[in-house]
């Protein structure tokens, strides 16, 4: 028999005025596994990992941890959630008034209640583990994109989630900085965190993933494992997707 | 008696108590204005539609009577009711609603100015929303209000002078009953208002103190 899921998400929908952005999307998620969400921009991959921690607020569907379902309505259980499902997004969302050091430790103090000295020592613990142990110091501002970037892995891997969400991670960075930041999410994976992560790198996708997930118009159009949607994909539009995106950076192959 | 003479031993004792008194009815009216001001805005960006209502019509109103209105009401139209204020209670809180309905504009424009993928990140950690204004949005927004905030600040030394209006004599009210007395009215005025001057100047390096010890990489002042 299969494990249960970890997290499950059932027939999220989302509407923008006329516009459905997620058409009954669902995707479910067993502990150890890496999947990833591909497709074009607007696609509704962004959109589906917020409706999972409803920082957008779904029209439609399901959200289960651990066999327990969310409800959003009710705060105290919502917190307690989002604590337990990491975020990380495409322009990292730093807080920019707080050095990197505090960036990690006020989810600890503020969110977890923890002592400020056990704070301190995770924070440091976690900033040692994504390689900033000699930027601690730094604010946002005098970050680069990458850094900036796992300073928000560390953020969120302090509150010791269950599962985190990547929202395209590497998007909004240098190509020369996209490779450290996918050396930290390699470093999870090994470590067998749990994640759901949208990402335009195809190449990494057809490396880690356990799954691969095709979402074009807020459909979930094939689902499989990598080497079946990148190099034999079903649909007409998997394939066109994958061809073009190969063009544009190069086969892993 | 000489003119210098009279100055400094019948006028300036006199507008040294005023000035006291000033003093006494600017610091707390700045305190609780920036407290108000500082409620009044979050409640206006982050309340529910209930108190986001409640907190404009506070606005609308405070900003939109006459202060010296608002001082009449505190002090002559109050008892009215029954409640008697002192010159100097009914003054503070008329100055420190009415700082507090300017500086919630303030403080407003700054909370608006966060971008949301700030709140986006504080709740994606689980911080419940009062937890996320007061750790999260405030910091950010409050270096950004100051500039505003100061200036806000500098009007209420300058209109501290109405409270003569209701009896509370302080800097303004002395002058007027020695200048009533003796007819130098250039003189007095020109010496209180070289006294405002010092208090707003001073305010104002106060203010670009604070400015400098909250400024962080990423909230700099340019050209500054």
């Amino acid at each position: 028999m299969s494990k249960p899921p970890v997290l499950r998400a059932e027939n999220i929908t989302k509407r923008y005025g006329k516009k459905v952005v997620l058409n009954n999307a669902s995707l479910s998620i067993c502990e150890r596994e890496l999947k990833i969400l591909i497709g074009p921009s607007g696609s509704g991959k962004s959109t589906f990992l917020q409706c999972i921690n409803f920082l957008v607020t779904p029209d439609r569907g399901r959200v289960w941890l651990d066999g327990r379902e969310i409800l959003r309505t009710h705060k105290r259980d919502l917190n307690a959630y989002r604590q337990k499902v990491g975020m990380i997004f495409q322009d990292f969302n730093l807080f920019d008034h707080l050095t990197a050091l505090a960036n990690v430790e006020i989810g600890l103090t503020r969110v977890r209640k923890m002592g400020k000295e056990e704070a301190r020592e995770k924070a440091m613990q976690g900033l040692e583990q994504v390689g900033l142990r000699d930027h601690i110091a730094k604010y946002p501002a005098q970050l680069s994109g990458g850094q900036k970037q796992r300073v928000s892995i560390a953020r969120a891997l302090a509150m010791d989630p269950e599962v985190m969400l990547l929202d395209e991670p590497t998007s909004a960075l240098d190509p020369e900085l996209i490779t450290e930041v996918l050396a930290v999410i390699k470093d999870l994976r090994a470590n067998g965190m749990t994640m759901i992560m949208s990402t335009h790198q195809l190449n990494f996708a057809s490396e880690v993933a356990d799954e691969i997930v095709f979402l074009e118009d807020g459909i979930i159009v094939e689902v499989g494992p990598p080497d079946k949607i990148l190099y034999e994909p079903e649909c007409e539009r998997t394939i066109q997707f994958c061809s073009k995106m190969r063009e544009l950076y190069g086969n892993s192959r | 008696m000489g003119e210098m003479d009279f100055i400094q031993h019948e006028v300036l004792p006199s507008l040294f108590e005023g000035l006291g008194t000033s003093i006494l009815l600017i610091i707390p009216s700045a305190v609780f204005g920036l407290v108000i001001g500082v409620a009044i805005g979050v409640f206006r960006v982050f309340g529910n539609p209930l108190t986001e209502k409640l907190a404009s019509t506070y606005v609308a109103i405070f900003r939109g009577f006459p202060l010296v209105v608002q001082l009449f009401i505190w002090y002559f139209g109050l008892p009215h009711l029954g409640i008697y204020l002192s010159p100097y209670t009914a003054s503070i809180i008329g100055f420190s609603l009415c700082s507090g309905a300017y500086h919630s504009e303030y403080v407003r424009g700054a909370l608006l100015s966060i971008k949301r993928g700030q709140l986006l990140a504080a709740q994606a950690l689980g911080f419940t929303r009062t937890g996320m204004i007061v750790s999260v949005i405030l910091p950010q927004a409050i270096r950004r209000a100051l500039p505003g905030c100061g200036n806000e600040l500098i009007y209420l030394i300058k209109y501290s002078s109405l409270a003569y209006m209701i009896t509370c004599i302080e800097l303004t009210g002395k002058g007027k009953i020695i200048a009533s007395e003796t007819f130098k009215f250039t003189e007095i005025f020109m010496i209180i208002g070289i006294f405002y001057l010092v208090m707003t100047t001073i305010a104002g390096r106060l203010l670009q103190y604070v400015e400098f010890r909250l400024e962080i990489p990423g909230f700099e002042h340019y050209g500054a």
